[in-house]
């Protein structure tokens, strides 16, 4: 699964969101779901909102992704409502600690897990021109993109690495964990993005003209209908800020 | 034409700011737990001075920070984290930008130094803590339970703002440090650096 990430076209099936109509998915589900009270109408948008990247997971046939995080969404939902407050003292902070960082940060980081599995850099970078953004900005954003699984793949080689050395964490040594960790990390990043930077010349990056794109950018239905949702949720989010 | 930002280094801006912003995530995890929420702006000062320190050595133009800093305050806005990063992030980042220029992007002092300005960008995220500090109480309730807002407001009371920055300030030069020491040991040696 991790091949295809920011790559593939082949294995477009399901449907297609436009780039940008996922950035504001994205937006709007940490913005509504960090941020957002537990009262009100809240109660309701809350988890029709963490419910879209389920739907979107499924529907890009992620079943596995999928269903992984509404089990895990739901056990975290259900154990702050229940659980919570009728348990006291430390377990409570702990439960509470665990089933609130799931149930608040899992829709935002599933989100952008779909945004990144299933956007190549080309349209990625084709949707920021299309909204007008400086190329002083596109470039390193979409290098970020692209680089968020790449640092995640290497912390999981080296953790390999290091426990084929028989070194768990720092080796003992808590300062160890810097030189163990950090610097194989970041020299094998910094590596990966020269190769990557040479790559990107060669296809004519920064050249002061326009570089043409066979992406097919675009709303279509869909993503009125998810735009329209995440409207709804800012209206609502906004009015219960203001005290409605 | 020197001075001007070319694809290259627009890339190599674009993977400092993720290792850069990997690493304080994964530091800023710990957060959940509300004694460290004011120990982050120690922490990830004091890890974030490794990918920086880096980065200034590829760093002989001006504009490079400045994009870092807008970046970072971007993706914490994409990311929930309210709108606050952002404005901080583009003051902190002009004046880390105007301390390299005054050491013409060779000094070690002033690149040291300019961490410590450019990590007081994170404080941007702790304004909403004090700027509706009773309604960002009230939003807590219903969510973590009033033992974990009170906890949560007793580490982080009205008057420690300023302190706040002044800690990501000091840990800020200390991460530089740091970045600038592994920098010697390890990356001069593996040739990127």
């Amino acid at each position: 699964m991790k091949k295809i990430m920011l790559q593939g076209i082949e294995n477009r099936n399901g449907i297609n969101l436009d780039p940008r109509t996922k950035l504001l998915l994205i937006f709007t589900i940490t913005t509504v779901v960090i941020g957002g009270g537990n009262n009100g109408y809240m109660t309701i948008v809350k988890p029709v909102l963490c419910f879209i990247p389920f739907i979107l997971l499924i529907a890009t046939h992620n079943f596995k992704g999928g269903l992984f995080y509404l089990g895990v969404y739901t056990c975290a939902y259900m154990a702050e409502i229940f659980i919570v407050p009728n348990t006291m003292g430390l377990f409570k902070f702990l439960i509470l600690a665990i089933s609130g960082m799931l149930s608040r940060f899992m829709p935002g980081i599933m989100m952008g897990y779909f945004l990144i599995s299933t956007t190549t850099v080309s349209e990625f970078v084709a949707a920021m021109e299309r909204m007008h953004l400086p190329m002083a900005f596109i470039i390193p954003m979409s290098v970020i993109f692209r680089f968020f699984p790449t640092i995640g793949e290497e912390y999981f080689a080296i953790n390999d690495a290091m426990k084929m050395r028989g070194i768990r964490l720092g080796g003992g040594k808590p300062s160890a964990i810097m030189e163990y960790r950090l610097v194989p990390l970041i020299t094998s990043t910094v590596k990966i993005g020269e190769e990557l930077s040479a790559a990107a010349l060669t296809r004519g990056l920064g050249k002061p003209i326009r570089r043409t794109n066979i992406c097919k950018i675009g709303f279509s239905g869909m993503d009125f209908i998810f735009i329209f949702l995440c409207l709804i949720g800012w209206i609502i989010f906004i009015a219960s800020k203001i005290g409605y | 034409m020197k001075n001007k930002l070319e694809a290259k280094d627009l890339i190599n801006v674009g993977i400092y700011t993720a290792i850069y912003f990997v690493l304080c995530m994964g530091v800023a995890m710990l957060g959940y737990i509300p004694v460290f929420i004011p120990m982050l702006t120690a922490l990830c000062p004091l890890i974030g001075g490794i990918p920086f320190m880096l980065m200034l050595t590829k760093t002989k133009k001006p504009g490079m920070v400045f994009l870092m800093a807008i970046l970072c305050g971007v993706l914490m806005g994409i990311m929930g984290m309210g709108i606050w990063a952002i404005p901080s992030s583009i003051i902190f980042g002009l004046l880390a930008e105007r301390i390299l220029k005054a050491g013409h992007y060779k000094s070690l002092k002033y690149d040291i130094l300019a961490h410590g300005v450019f990590s007081m960008w994170l404080i941007g995220n702790f304004i909403p803590m004090f700027i509706n500090r009773q309604q960002y109480y009230n939003a807590l309730i219903p969510g973590y339970g009033e033992e974990y807002a009170n906890a949560l407001m007793s580490y982080i009371p009205t008057w420690s703002l300023f302190f706040l920055l002044v800690s990501c300030f000091v840990f800020g030069i200390l991460g530089g440090f740091i970045g600038k020491k592994l920098l010697k040991k390890h990356f001069v040696k593996a040739g990127i650096a």
